[in-house]
């Protein structure tokens, strides 16, 4: 049987994406981008707002998006954004990054970022997998998943186990918000969109640090066709990592 | 005027605290002065060195002296680097309730029972005070009142209550001078 | 009572750190570590009284990304350790270079190994670290207004080379605020304003800009940052020389170093010895033109560094006559493995001049 051919439903694209991404066919990345960018439109916060990008395929968006943007070493943007709030507290401040740089290479960043409780917005792209290098093992992997260094699928034996860096941050006192969703479907991207929304409401409240995870599509990095990403992401990441609002278990 | 002094002890004998009184004194009053601490790694016991030059302006000094004029013998144990560098017929300050004077050679040696003065004075921890006050005056560098203002800034708050005990045993130091 | 002045009896750390405040900076973040942790403690203690943030990161890497982000923020920052520390954080000093953004980088380091740390740089890429290597706390106190100057004037990561004996000593001092110069404005300093205007600003080490204003991309970028630091390299360059006019012996020395090597010149020179001292002030741009002109006439150039030799190599690339170069230097370290060793003293720095000097 063969599945329907992707139809362009719509172009519509937002004033402050400045051009066309190059991003797969099927990537969620720049979902997320376009949610995100409407979010900050419609709280009036665009003028005030500063990214710090990290580095993966979304890294190229610091091109297209029409918000200022600091590109930073791979891991470290929860750090840069710290700097970046505590001399201008006036700012809306913002990272932007994926799982290999988040949950790799800069796990201890924002967990640290996240227990002083700066006042910022750590966005996650997690696909659980390297998308930029060709498709390897993250932290985020999940079990089963196939990537070209578990060409067998993660196997707890040899690989270990997925890390949930959400639930991680939400253990934490000095956070203020924590969700997760996905974009793989209509309603997902509308419920991460109203997620994104809460996060900064509560960074504009002062109330402390904010994170909101995004379970993005890589049908190249799962090696599945571009229309196959939103069914394999409900099948595999969905499963592994809960969508929702995460209550707070930290204790001041 | 410049003035070297090395002064030489063990940890806990308050060598670093005397020796910023007097730094400090000397700063309050108008002259410059330089200070190197040199300590072992040990809480109490180890060695606890300390060098404080006082110079008028255009103070050039070295963190490790090469050579001093005076030098503050707290405790024999670990006084040869101090006694190595002084001058000869330069000053030793031996606190003979502890150190033996008379181990010293080729030097100006002045004994001061500075663990007697200091009970004597109802300041019996404050033996370094003597030293420092009978140092201080036997050069003519700063005052006591210079001394005491100056030890009653670097006392933390939760020692205030030696404060007093500190100015009677520089006082004590100093009278042992004028009276020699 | 004796009357108030505005001298006072600081050690270098806190001495560098009013100098730091004097010069504006108001945010700084670092880990501990001996004998920089003077320096994070008394930021600690001052800077928020001046309205600005000290953070104690989590890790160095962190520290120095802070930095950035506030440097990104316009804000005049700083951040240090020294070389053990230092080294975790050579990614950063390289990011910092291409991205164009002013940093001021206190190494309070354990002894003198850390020159090719500081000079040749440790992260990626074409670029250098104006390096400023201060012989004792008043030098120190100059060279940190100094250092933030040059880094906004050149939008560049610049480095303090301090040690043991700068970090601790005390010395009577008056820290006065220098006025160094007009500097361009930070326009190019994210505060989020050009959000949405089309033109918003990017700072990114790849200067690919915005799809609708195309940047320079890596190669155009990477050859003009290069350049620039050329550019530093012909203005910068900064030494002094004592009692080294009608030198036979000429003595190179940084730091604390070449303060010994100062006294023993003197003493030298008391018992009818031609010694002078070169004294490289920058590190990098170590001062070339300076050294091949000091030793035009020198019949020996005696290295004294602490370390296996290190400067050694741009001494004898830029002496007058490399063959007349020596080293007299050494590894020499504390007992306790945090300051210098019995080398830096000048009984035996006196003794390996002489030798040489046979």
């Amino acid at each position: 049987m063969t599945e329907a051919a992707p139809r362009l439903v719509a172009r519509d694209r937002p004033e402050l994406i400045l051009g066309d991404h190059g991003l797969c066919p099927g990537c969620g990345e720049p979902v997320a981008l376009r949610i995100l960018l409407e979010v900050l439109e419609e709280l009036g916060i665009v003028e005030r707002s500063i990214g710090v990008v990290g580095h993966g395929c979304y890294g190229s968006f610091v091109q297209i998006m029409d918000v200022e943007v600091l590109q930073c070493l791979h891991g470290r943007a929860p750090s840069c954004a710290t700097g970046i709030k505590r001399v201008r507290p006036a700012a809306v401040v913002f990272t932007m990054q994926g799982d290999g740089d988040m949950v790799n290479e800069g796990l201890q960043e924002v967990l640290h970022t996240a227990a002083r409780g700066e006042n910022v917005t750590c966005i996650l792209l997690n696909n659980g997998v390297f998308g930029d290098t060709g498709g390897h093992q993250t932290a985020t992997t999940v079990v089963g998943q196939r990537t070209k260094t578990s060409l067998d699928g993660r196997d707890p034996e040899t690989h270990g186990y997925p890390i949930p860096v959400a639930e991680l941050v939400a253990s934490l006192a000095g956070v203020s918000y924590v969700a997760r969703g996905a974009v793989s479907t209509a309603g997902g991207v509308a419920r991460t969109k109203r997620m994104l929304r809460s996060a900064f409401e509560h960074q504009l409240a002062g109330d402390g640090f904010g994170l909101v995870e995004i379970l993005t599509m890589c049908p190249t990095g799962w090696f599945v066709p571009a229309g196959s990403g939103p069914e394999y992401l409900s099948g595999s990441l969905e499963a592994a990592y809960p969508l929702g609002e995460l209550p707070l278990r930290g204790q001041p | 005027m410049r003035d070297e002094v090395i002064i030489t002890g063990i940890g806990g004998q308050g060598i670093q605290l005397m020796a910023k009184t007097l730094a400090l004194a000397a700063t309050r009053g108008g002259q410059h002065a330089m200070l190197t601490s040199d300590v072992g790694g040990e809480m109490r016991g180890g060695p606890s060195q300390a060098s404080v030059v006082v110079d008028d302006e255009g103070l050039r000094a070295l963190p490790i002296l090469p050579s001093t004029g005076s030098v503050v013998v707290m405790h024999h144990k670990h006084s040869a680097f101090a006694l190595g560098r002084l001058v000869p017929g330069g000053l030793a300050l031996v606190n003979s309730s502890v150190a033996d004077p008379a181990a010293i050679r080729d030097a100006e040696v002045i004994a001061v029972p500075a663990l007697e003065i200091a009970r004597a004075a109802n300041a019996p921890n404050a033996a370094g005070f003597v030293m420092l006050g009978a140092y201080a005056t036997l050069r003519r560098i700063v005052g006591v009142a210079a001394l005491g203002d100056a030890m009653r800034e670097l006392v933390p708050p939760y020692r205030a209550q030696h404060v007093a005990a500190n100015l009677r045993a520089l006082d004590a130091g100093a009278g042992t001078v004028l009276a020699a | 009572m004796t009357t108030a002045t505005t001298r006072q009896l600081l050690d270098g750390c806190s001495a560098i750190t009013e100098s730091a405040i004097a010069a504006g900076c108001r945010f700084f973040a670092g880990y501990p570590i001996s004998p920089f942790t003077g320096l994070l403690e008394s930021m600690s203690r001052r800077l928020p009284e001046a309205g600005g943030h000290c953070l104690n990161a989590e890790s160095e890497i962190e520290a120095v990304n802070m930095a950035l982000g506030a440097a990104a923020a316009g804000a005049r920052a700083a951040t240090g350790s020294c070389g053990q520390g230092l080294a975790l954080m050579q990614e950063a000093i390289a990011e910092l270079a291409l991205n164009e953004l002013p940093l001021v980088i206190f190494n309070m380091a354990r002894n003198q190994q850390d020159y090719f740390q500081a000079t040749r740089g440790g992260g990626w890429g074409d670029y250098r670290t104006l390096t400023l290597a201060p012989k004792d706390v008043p030098e120190a106190v100059e060279h940190t207004q100094l250092l933030f100057h040059l880094a906004d004037r050149y939008r560049a990561p610049v480095m303090l080379y301090g040690d043991p004996f700068i970090a601790q000593t005390h010395v009577s001092v008056d820290v006065a605020a220098r006025d160094l110069g007009p500097l361009p404005a930070k326009d190019w300093a994210l505060d989020g304003s050009t959000g949405g205007t089309g033109r918003s600003r990017q700072i990114w080490t790849w200067a690919m800009g915005k799809a609708t204003e195309p940047g320079p991309g890596p190669d155009g970028h990477w050859r003009a940052v290069a350049a620039k630091f050329d550019g530093i390299a012909a203005m910068e360059a900064r030494s002094e020389t004592y009692r080294a006019d009608d030198a036979e012996t000429l003595v190179v020395a940084f730091g604390s170093a070449a303060l010994f090597v100062e006294h023993v010149v003197d003493e030298l020179r008391a018992d009818g010895h031609r010694v002078g001292l070169f004294r490289p002030v920058t590190l990098w741009p170590f001062p070339a033109d300076d050294l091949a002109a000091a030793t035009r006439n020198a019949r020996r150039v005696l290295v004294f560094e602490l370390n296996a030799g290190q400067m050694l190599d741009d001494v004898r690339q830029f002496t007058h006559d490399r063959a007349a170069v020596h080293f007299i230097g050494g590894v020499s370290i504390h007992a306790s493995g945090l300051s210098f060793g019995p080398l830096l003293d000048v009984a035996p720095i006196r003794e390996r001049i002489l030798e040489a000097a046979e």
